[in-house]
């Protein structure tokens, strides 16, 4: 049948005698077949989502594993630092609670404005913490010492009580000790104090101040809470009044009973003076508190000394760094004359006006009253004019409390 | 074992594996497409209406599990594979002739392998319609066209299966002669 031309007929004809193919498989292994292969369409299920379970976990450790370092860090460690990237977006808050100018306090933005306005050498976010004679003006000072979180040392924080002229100070402090914001400040809660404060008034010169305690008081329950409460009471009265004596009553009977000291009917107020101040950083702020040490120093110099050296185990940093160099002082009359390192390079910043106040506070301190910086390059530091003598602050770490 | 599938089996499962075997030409994705087959059947079986035969109906379903097996064929994955591996690029058609063709006489050898060269819609219509024994009708159901386009389909790949035939035989002619002059 072979030839060259194919006719529709033959070709149809060809194709139906094409062989019948069989599948020779049993009916039985090819229902078989189909119920493993229904599960194995599901079979490919299994391997996926284990690969979308290792992506997920892929993308669970990788940001830890981008950390590298910081991985081994605990938990608060790590809790701190996101708590301090928070804090640093609140710090306009916290700064704008440090009170300003008197006249400006009530409005930080106009401060902040009529900074921009004075001159390009001030810069807009330098803020002096400590509060000055002028801005004092008619209102009453008053400086609460706050253990810090550690009850380590106490910080200084003072605030202006205006339009009260009639009342004590005494008053005024027992009245405004429970406004106080020590956790927003990053400090310890330590007021109002569980005790009413006195002013004896039989006594005829005025003074010593009678602490009247409750019995259930808490401040016999650890040699920590009892040294802070004398610590504190000693500062706040030495720094708020000319009070020489603490008489100590219990529910109106004379004496208290404390761990430490025994039974204690008075106490003598202990003034310190010669204090070196130092930057403290709460948790919460990269706004230092100016706060004192616990040691007293001999002279200014040694004092100043001490103040380029942090204080780690007080958690106390170093004021005078690289920021404002000091070479030599000298005392004449009531003022400080401080020489810079020549090669400094003095900056009108926020950390140069901290260290400035740290200086204008150690030297209030040792009794002087003006501090001049004899070679600066600078004629500014924040609001300071530095071209003149400058008068010590009233009250260290001014703090609004409405 | 479920009595559908038994009464497909019975019925139908030569005609939907021969479709298939030609249609693919290799006994073996045969094997795996008829169960394909089953399963789509079961997965659809409560949507058959009735409307068609059973039989066209089930061809229908073996057409569209060819066609998608001729599509995962060109998946990129074997286009990827056809780049490294050189050696299919040679040899063109890797399938065996299976056993029950090669014991057939020359022509029906060369029908077969000139199949390859219809397109899938040209040789669905082949099989059905010759293999098949379907009528031109049934055919245009299966495959869901009109029956001209099944008549025009039809005379087309009879037309290419002509014309690959003329070039076998001139082959053969060439080779027979060859040895011819040899002797």
């Amino acid at each position: 049948m072979k030839k060259s031309e194919w006719s529709d007929r033959e070709i149809e004809e060809l194709l139906m005698q094409m062989p019948k193919i069989q599948d020779h498989r049993d009916p039985r292994d090819i229902y078989q077949n189909l119920s493993l292969k229904k599960r194995k369409m599901k079979s490919w299920l299994l391997p996926g989502l284990a690969a979308a379970a290792a992506v997920l976990l892929f993308f669970i450790l990788v940001p830890k594993l981008m950390n590298g370092s910081n991985f081994s860090y605990d938990q608060a460690q790590e809790e701190k630092s996101t708590m301090n990237k928070d804090m640093s977006l609140a710090d306009n808050k916290i700064d704008s609670t440090i009170a300003l100018d008197k006249d400006n306090a009530s409005s930080t933005n106009r401060e902040f404005s009529g900074t921009a306005k004075k001159a390009e050498l001030m810069s807009t976010n330098s803020i002096k913490t400590a509060l000055y004679e002028e801005e004092a003006g008619e209102g009453t000072v008053l400086t609460y010492w706050i253990p810090d979180p550690q009850a380590q040392i106490l910080i200084p924080v003072s605030i202006v009580v205006t339009g009260m002229k009639d009342k004590s100070w005494l008053t005024l402090f027992n009245e405004n000790m429970a406004n106080l914001k020590e956790e927003d400040w990053g400090l310890s809660d330590f007021y109002p104090l569980k005790l009413k404060m006195k002013l004896a008034i039989k006594m005829k010169n005025n003074n010593s101040i009678t602490v009247d305690v409750p019995k259930d008081h808490p401040y016999g329950q650890g040699s920590a809470m009892e040294t802070s409460l004398i610590n504190v009471l000693n500062k706040d009265i030495s720094s708020n009044s000319k009070i020489k004596k603490i008489r100590f009553l219990t529910d109106g009977v004379p004496g208290i009973e404390l761990g430490n000291y025994g039974k204690k009917n008075e106490i003598e107020i202990i003034r310190e003076k010669n204090h070196a101040f130092f930057f403290y950083y709460p948790d919460s702020s990269n706004q230092p508190f100016i706060t004192p040490s616990l040691d007293s120093y001999n002279n200014i110099k040694t004092a100043l000394e001490a103040m380029k050296t942090d204080q780690p185990e007080l958690g106390l940093k170093s004021s005078l760094g690289s920021t404002l160099p000091i070479h030599n002082v000298s005392i004449a009359g009531k003022t400080l004359y401080v020489t810079i390192k020549d090669n400094a390079n003095l900056k009108n910043d926020q950390h140069t006006l901290s260290s400035y106040e740290a200086l204008l506070l150690t030297a209030k301190d040792f009794g002087l009253e003006k501090v001049f910086i004899k070679n600066s390059s600078l004629t500014n530091i924040g609001p300071f004019d530095l071209s003149k003598e400058n008068k010590v602050p009233r009250a260290p770490n001014l703090r609004t409390i409405q | 074992m479920d009595s559908v599938f038994d009464e497909l089996y019975q019925k139908y499962h030569h005609d939907v594996f021969q479709f298939l075997f030609y249609m693919v030409r290799n006994k073996e994705h045969a094997e795996d497409l008829v169960q394909e087959v089953y399963i789509r059947v079961f997965k659809s079986y409560h949507r058959f209406e009735g409307k068609s035969s059973e039989k066209t109906w089930l061809f229908s379903i073996a057409r569209n599990v060819a066609i998608d097996f001729f599509r995962k064929q060109k998946g990129w994955k074997e286009r990827l594979l056809e780049k490294f591996d050189w050696s299919t690029n040679q040899v063109m058609d890797e399938y065996p002739i299976p056993e029950e063709i090669t014991v057939q006489k020359e022509e029906i050898k060369w029908v077969y392998k000139c199949l390859e060269f219809c397109t899938i819609d040209q040789r669905a219509v082949v099989i059905l319609r010759y293999l098949q024994d379907l009528s031109i009708a049934e055919t245009a159901q299966a495959l869901g066209w009109t029956e001209s386009k099944v008549k025009t389909t039809q005379h087309r790949s009879l037309k290419v299966l002509k014309k690959q035939m003329e070039m076998f035989y001139e082959k053969e002619e060439f080779i027979s002669e060859k040895v011819g002059v040899e002797r």
